[in-house]
């Protein structure tokens, strides 16, 4: 094992390890569930009542209810697939990839991190089946011997190669999560003195132990999981933009579109994990254990990951351009950067190539309300990418014959909103019964890092 | 605490424990386990501990590609071959999804190698040495076999002190 020089202290207030495990538990052992959590549990469900209405509509009375047309055939649903599966990508890069290098800043973020990845994974699973219309038919997309020749599914399609990308990444990551959270819980265990608590605590945990075979054991396979899914975060979101680069769409059929899609993830999920730990950190005052430098460590890989995606919109443009190509012409000057469209494509380059070059300025990094709003900034841009991609290439196409606008209905907003609702409540359930960070791994890094020790020169 | 079968040094330091460790190898004392709140790497290499887990989910990931790759000759080729475009039924794009299950049979495999190793399932009764060790203690549990004479136990305890336990406590678990 080499050894990362640390980034300064990463759990401040001289903590003890006792301390550690009173602080993540205490909120969830507290039986009294704060008033917030209400608040937006209900809010939260309101959204997700919507969103049934409108999967229900989309179910009873079909795909008509969205305002696809025979032009722009993937809209909103598609739009937001991609945004969720986005969002999904920063659990996991910032999990594993930091573990695999050994960052330990990684620590205070990663378990809640991991969380919205899942949640965001299963919101985005939702529109992929929605949008079959016929959703009692959605295991057709399943390999299984059947009555139909047997009919195979054709494994040369991306379209396939999601759904197993997609179920792969999910099941991975949770059960990555998971293990993670065994040991955890056993703390939980020890400590509640709920006998229901205890029982339950003690299911989940699996009969943890920690032994020193079982540490041995389960650092092993914990890195190994990681290690297997670490790929995963560059295959699912490269599949997903082969679905698009495979159709010959002018402004699609393009070889960028796997890195290009691969860095957007990152960039959104890490903007969510901004959003998100600003909150939490500050409605659970862990301001000791998420600190000012976690969120500057997280700014600074936003403003190159937003300088990747800068080259890459200009390459886009540079491209359309030498490749001489009439139609690409077309879709980047005179359908995206301008025409009925271009305040989707303009809100996109400001929001995320040009507002997170603020995050140069140590004193932008340092004013947390301002980092709030660039990550939420994000979120939106990234969102408008999307919105970009799909209808300004779509509603243009070949013939102008075939060109034809498109804008959502109540029902295809109401499922976006639903999917809203429904990661929002995943996130609570999360906060009030999970423990939101890795009270082990933070224990493991409290001593070398951060605590304050008889001898001086122990600290780098 | 002499009718009792086990011997447990209760430290609040990982590298006291580790040291404490090293004291009581280097004077022939067979250390049982360390139940520690978080992994202590330098505990594993000074009792020999050794996993092979790397070693089997690189067997389940091999046979996951091969499984996979059997799968999808046999659909694509062998039971229902469909000729489009006159491209070849046995193709290299199988890659992806041979790539994808891999990983998915490494993982779910790797996990249940855990579980089963270490014996877990949900709901096991479960019976620590010192509960404490899952929140800020580590301890070193030392059996206590029927040749040892009382001076032996003395001997240890007084060893376990004085490299730095905070209490010496007896057991049955």
């Amino acid at each position: 094992m080499y050894n990362i020089k640390v980034r300064g202290v990463l759990i401040e207030g001289n903590k003890r390890y006792h301390d550690i495990t009173r602080d993540v538990t205490n909120p969830i052992l507290a039986d009294k569930t704060p008033l917030w959590w209400w608040i937006t549990a209900f809010f939260a469900s309101v959204m997700l009542v919507w969103g049934i209405w409108g999967f229900y509509n989309t179910i009873t009375v079909g795909v008509g209810t969205w305002g696809l047309n025979n032009s722009v055939s993937w809209g909103w649903a598609i739009i937001n697939f991609v945004w969720w599966i986005g969002i999904g990508h920063a659990g996991t890069a910032f999990s594993i990839f930091l573990l695999v290098l050994h960052q330990k800043w990684r620590t205070s973020i990663n378990r809640a991190a991991e969380a919205m990845t899942i949640f965001a994974v299963m919101a985005a699973g939702m529109f992929p089946l929605i949008h079959m219309g016929r959703i009692w038919n959605g295991f057709f997309v399943f390999p299984y011997p059947n009555t139909r020749g047997p009919l195979w599914d054709n494994f040369n399609s991306p379209l396939f190669w999601d759904v197993m990308a997609i179920s792969t990444y999910l099941t991975a990551s949770f059960l990555f999560w998971y293990v993670g959270m065994m040991p955890d819980f056993a703390t939980i265990r020890e400590r509640t003195t709920s006998k229901i608590k205890k029982k339950i605590y003690n299911i989940l945990s699996f009969g943890w132990v920690g032994s020193a075979r079982g540490w041995l054991r389960f650092e092993s396979a914990a890195l190994l999981m990681g290690g297997l899914t670490a790929p995963l975060v560059v295959s699912v979101h490269s599949i997903v933009a082969t679905d698009f680069a495979a159709g010959v769409v002018p402004g699609w059929h393009s070889t960028i579109f796997p890195p290009f899609f691969v860095v957007g993830a990152i960039f959104s999920g890490f903007a969510m994990v901004l959003t998100m730990m600003i909150i939490v950190r500050k409605v659970y005052k862990y301001e000791e254990y998420v600190t000012q430098r976690h969120l500057d460590a997280i700014a600074r890989v936003l403003t190159f990951v937003s300088l990747i995606m800068g080259v890459a919109y200009i390459s886009e443009i540079f491209i359309a351009w030498y490749s001489d190509s009439p139609y690409e012409m077309f879709v980047f000057f005179k359908n995206r950067t301008v025409g009925e469209y271009a305040y989707s494509y303009w809100a996109m380059i400001t929001f995320n190539a040009i507002i997170p070059q603020l995050f140069w300025f140590k004193k932008i990094r340092s004013n947390i309300t301002i980092v709030f709003i660039i990550s939420i900034f994000i979120n939106i841009g990234m969102w408008y990418e999307r919105f970009v991609i799909v209808v300004t290439s779509l509603s243009k196409t070949w013939l102008p014959s075939t060109w034809h606008g498109y804008s959502p209905t109540a029902t295809e907003i109401a499922i976006y909103v639903g999917t809203i609702g429904f990661f929002l409540l995943g996130i609570l359930a999360f906060l009030r019964f999970l423990p939101i960070m890795a009270i082990s791994e933070l224990k493991g890094i409290n001593k070398e890092t951060s605590m304050i020790t008889e001898k001086p020169e122990d600290h780098e | 605490m002499n009718n009792q079968n086990q011997i447990l040094g209760v430290f609040d330091d990982p590298d006291v424990v580790t040291d404490a460790v090293k004291v009581l190898l280097k004077n022939d004392i067979k250390i049982k386990d360390v139940f520690s709140p978080f992994p202590l790497e330098h505990v594993w290499d000074l009792l020999k501990l050794k996993t092979r887990i790397p070693y089997a989910t690189f067997i389940y990931g091999a046979v996951g590609t091969g499984s996979v790759f059997a799968f999808l000759y046999w659909t694509s080729v062998i039971s229902y071959p469909l000729t489009f475009g006159g491209k070849p039924h046995n193709s290299l794009s199988f890659v992806v999804i041979m790539f994808v299950l891999t990983i998915l049979s490494g993982v779910i495999f790797t996990l249940a190698t855990l579980l089963i190793r270490e014996k877990m399932w949900p709901g096991k009764k479960v019976e620590l040495p010192d509960s404490r060790s899952m929140d800020d203690k580590f301890v070193i549990v030392i059996e206590k076999s029927k040749e040892m004479d009382d001076a032996t136990v003395k001997k240890i305890d007084e060893l376990l002190m004085k490299s730095g336990a905070v209490e010496v406590n007896g057991s049955n678990v």
